[in-house]
């Protein structure tokens, strides 16, 4: 495929070759430690030594980038974060559960509903479950997830039940994206159409793999991280409740969609909490968001692993880009809605350095785009290739 | 010298040349002046070598690097250097391969661009794919 740029393709060139990239050190003194996994320059994917080794981060893995006394800014806001943050959570008694959108086992209408779903699912294609398990299985890696967000300084929670409405956030997002992995889940099972050991297989290696999204403990990197993420996974929930549809089964759309309302609903929390650190700190935060986007927003289940597929990840998204689940064109978009969201164009008083950041910031989702419309234009027909999620059936990349 | 057909002169000259020249040096020991690209057989795929390119293509290479990379007009950038090296990221690499191919009218598969990291590397594929693109369209 000449060219063919997605955010996955750039990310593993890039990592190949971000040990040559020159440090633009700014304001920070980060420690640098060699990830324990490494040997330096390998390719993400271990090839001959290892047969059913899953995959690997390669980068330096560095670590409290962030100047210790921005830490202050943190506590300052916290007054901030509970009036305006977690306003975003739902109460618990007005949350839906997994249960209200499936067969109910306690009804002697259970294994009728139960047959009407697995008929429905019949007619969906075998591309569209690939897709949906991909999704899955990166919401059930949620534990990576939640330990992301309490490696950030300044506000991880410090004994698993702290009080500051930063730990209350964390913890309450976690419950609510716990429900996600468990509906698709549920779901799936049901449906009849999935190999669920292999994806139980792939969950529980994705788990063990984790995951580096490169925040070095930066609550700056890391809420840029999130805020990008959230609205990504809503695109993509978005879609798939879309394609649902479309494949005439209404209850699936409704789950995927649900699903896209919460991450719609936590996009809005993170962004704000961005825009707060763009107000308070413009420099440092548009510095931020350049790092993010120079190292590009890695996407979280990039390890993924079935013990039979090196390039799992690869094969996956490119199913979901030829879908039009979640495309390079969505990157860009993301990249430029928030932009737009932040007012990064109109930023004053920034540094040399935030100027740079900035332009390049400002610049990226118009160079994103004619990379993307260039490869489109030369895409040629992906092969075939089997998923063991679907026992092997064949789907077309 | 008058005896002997030029091409077999120019074929021995280019051949003594590219096997005792490294890569690092190519600028200063190949008779560029005397290898012209009327020439294609120099360069058709029999022989293994890889023939350097020419002062032309190197130049608008560094050119296209040195825009992309917003570098100095005036500034050198050597042949052998790493993109990476010059402060170029992927996005930045896939950009300058792009203008290349606007550049010069052909069209890279994406396994070769992984393999352009400076801009001797760029130049050589430049040709080869140029000279391709020539001698398959009609004369």
């Amino acid at each position: 495929m000449a060219l063919r740029f997605t955010p996955t393709t750039m990310q593993s060139s890039e990592m190949y070759r971000s040990l040559a990239l020159p440090q633009t050190a700014n304001l920070r003194s980060p420690k640098f430690t060699m990830a324990s996994t490494l040997g330096s320059s390998t390719p993400k994917v271990e090839s001959t030594k290892k047969p059913f080794s899953p995959p690997r981060e390669v980068h330096l893995q560095v670590t409290h980038s962030m100047p210790p006394q921005k830490i202050e800014i943190f506590k300052s806001i916290e007054g901030w974060a509970e009036e305006n943050i977690l306003v975003h959570l739902k109460p618990v008694e007005k949350c839906w559960q997994p249960q209200d959108f499936l067969p109910d086992p306690a009804s002697d209408g259970f294994e009728e509903q139960v047959r009407e779903l697995r008929a429905r699912a019949k007619e969906i294609p075998d591309e569209y479950f690939v897709v949906l398990v991909g999704d899955m299985i990166t919401e059930e890696a949620l534990p990576t997830y939640q330990t992301m967000l309490n490696t950030l300084d300044g506000v991880r929670d410090e004994t698993g039940a702290s009080p500051t409405p930063w730990a209350i956030w964390t913890r309450a997002w976690t419950a609510e994206e716990n429900r996600h992995g468990d509906l698709l889940h549920q779901y799936l099972y049901l449906s009849g159409r999935v190999d669920m050991r292999q994806i139980q297989k792939t969950i529980q290696y994705l788990i063990g793999s984790g995951m580096d999204p490169r925040t070095e403990n930066s609550p700056y990197l890391g809420f840029i991280y999130t805020s990008f993420q959230e609205r990504a996974t809503f695109v993509s929930h978005g879609n798939t409740a879309r394609h649902a549809k479309e494949h005439g089964d209404l209850k699936l759309a409704q789950i995927c969609g649900i699903i896209a309302a919460d991450e719609k609903r936590h996009e809005t929390a993170y962004t704000k909490i961005a825009e707060k650190l763009f107000e308070i700190d413009p420099d440092g935060t548009v510095l931020a968001f350049a790092d993010m986007m120079k190292k590009k927003i890695s996407m979280p289940a990039h390890l993924m692993y079935d013990g039979k597929d090196d390039n799992l990840f690869d094969h996956f998204s490119a199913v979901a880009q030829r879908l039009g689940v979640y495309t390079a064109k969505d990157y860009a978009d993301i990249l430029e809605f928030l932009v737009g969201r932040w007012k990064v164009a109109d930023l004053t008083g920034l540094s040399s350095e935030g100027r740079k950041a900035q332009d390049y910031v400002c610049g990226l989702p118009l160079r994103i785009r004619r990379l993307e419309e260039r490869a489109a234009a030369r895409a040629k027909e992906g092969p075939n290739i089997p998923f063991s999620w679907i026992f092997d059936r064949q789907v077309k990349l | 010298m008058a005896a002997v057909p030029v091409t077999c002169v120019r074929l021995t000259t280019s051949m003594h040349t590219t096997q005792i020249v490294g890569r690092t040096s190519t600028m200063k020991l190949v008779p560029m002046g005397r290898v012209k690209s009327g020439f294609p057989s120099l360069r058709t795929s029999r022989f293994q070598i890889s023939c350097s390119a020419k002062p032309e293509t190197l130049n608008k290479v560094c050119e296209v690097v040195k825009t992309q990379l917003a570098l100095a007009s005036d500034s050198v950038v050597e042949p052998d250097t790493k993109f990476a090296a010059l402060g170029a990221d992927s996005l930045d690499t896939v950009e300058i391969v792009m203008t290349l191919e606007e550049e010069f009218g052909i069209s890279v598969e994406e396994e070769n661009s992984q393999n352009i990291t400076t801009v001797q590397e760029a130049a050589d594929l430049i040709e080869k794919l140029v000279e391709k693109k020539n001698a398959s369209e009609p004369a």
